[in-house]
């Protein structure tokens, strides 16, 4: 195809052998655009800038750092361990590790997507090691979840026995959580509480998009299956 | 009784999302992450810090050849002969007792000897190599100064008269 125009095969042959070279080398070179785009390269990486002081030697910088996925990270693993204080360590040891670590991060891919392979990745390490032997620590909720749309809907005809069966169904939700494997656990965790998409997780746990969807599917079904089994059977 | 769809998992987990930590906790976070990174910090050994302060100098040099380990190594002997030197340097008194001249007494002028050029640390040692320190200030002035360790006692001089 040239100039939008689809040649016959006499026509190309017909072709002066420098106009043949030049139209090879602008395919290979669009080719390979488009697969360093398809690749995980971010070129506006929101925290480039951070990232280039912090390995400059500005510590400041890896503080802005901190503070900005903070937040976000601890959701993550307090979601995945459901300890607060686990959390806590879990999370300095994040942060800890990412800061010896930052001055190998060659920016392949975003420091989003760095910053929580390395939370999950030292959060199921953890699971692992700390096995069945746990205990809840749970957050409370914030009081903001009055004004959450979806709260609202749920708790629709205003009745106290709905707000506590709603309570106690975020309860036996959370044992629920605890009773998936901790892989599925963590893509729960990313896609229905961290609201990320499916390409998203799927690098931060270096597994192909279908992996990420069968696992999500799987773990559906079982928390279908033991929320149902509370509901018919409401008293523990 | 209607069982739980898909649409009815995925709501009640997003408000999990309100699960909080206690006020104040993000705030003191980084307050708690800068004790623990100068505790981890003050448990290595000496030879560490060198050896990362060392790294990060050479990384800010973009110095990538092999040849700049080698180089950092060095740096960080010297830097550690350095220090081991401070620390096991003999005290100053004792180097002091060891250059001084061995006199027999004092001379009967004292006066122009107690200038700046001679200090009164050498005078006072002037009379063996080693000897204690904390010899007399009060005989300084017109007789020689007498030691725990001279045969004589003290009591049986002669009194001094100004």
């Amino acid at each position: 195809m040239i100039d939008g125009k689809t040649l016959k095969m006499d026509q190309a042959l017909a072709l002066p052998a420098r106009r043949i070279t030049d139209l090879l080398s602008s395919g290979l070179e669009a080719r390979a655009k488009s697969k360093r785009q398809a690749m995980d390269q971010p070129r506006n990486d929101p925290d480039q800038e951070l990232v280039r002081r912090t390995q400059a030697g500005e510590a400041s910088a890896f503080d802005d750092l901190v503070i900005k996925y903070t937040p976000r990270l601890y959701g993550l693993v307090y979601n995945m361990t459901s300890n607060h204080e686990d959390t806590n360590d879990l999370l300095q040891d994040v942060f800890a590790k990412a800061y010896k670590a930052i001055r190998g991060f060659r920016g392949k891919s975003s420091f989003y997507t760095w910053i929580h392979s390395i939370a999950v990745n030292m959060t199921l390490n953890f699971l692992k090691k700390r096995g069945r032997r746990f205990q809840l620590s749970l957050d409370d909720v914030d009081a903001s979840i009055q004004n959450d749309k979806e709260f609202m809907e749920a708790t629709a005809t205003s009745s106290p026995v709905r707000e506590a069966d709603l309570s106690e169904l975020q309860r036996r939700l959370n044992e629920a959580m605890m009773k998936l494997s901790d892989d599925h656990r963590a893509v729960v965790t990313m896609f229905h509480i961290q609201g990320m998409p499916h390409a998203e997780i799927s690098k931060i746990l270096r597994v192909s998009e279908g992996t990420v969807r069968s696992r999500l599917f799987y773990a559906n079904r079982q928390l279908q299956n033991y929320l149902d089994e509370f509901r018919k059977n409401p008293v523990s | 009784m209607d069982e739980f769809n898909d649409n009815e998992i995925a709501r009640l987990l997003r408000l999990k999302r309100y699960e909080q930590p206690p006020p104040g906790y993000f705030e003191n976070f980084l307050h708690e992450f800068h004790r623990r990174q100068r505790d981890e910090l003050l448990r290595q050994p000496l030879w560490r810090i060198c050896l990362e302060r060392a790294r990060g100098f050479m990384s800010q040099l973009d110095m990538r050849s092999l040849a700049s380990y080698p180089t950092a190594v060095a740096a960080v002997l010297v830097c550690a002969a350095v220090i081991s030197l401070k620390v096991y340097q003999p005290p100053e008194t004792a180097r002091i007792a060891v250059q001084s001249r061995p006199i027999l007494s004092a001379p009967a002028n004292a006066e122009e000897e107690w200038s700046l050029a001679s200090p009164v640390a050498t005078h006072i040692f002037r009379t063996q190599p080693v000897r204690s320190f904390y010899g007399s200030f009060q005989t300084h002035r017109a007789a020689p100064p007498r030691y725990v360790l001279d045969s004589v006692p003290v009591s049986y001089e002669p009194t001094f008269r100004f």
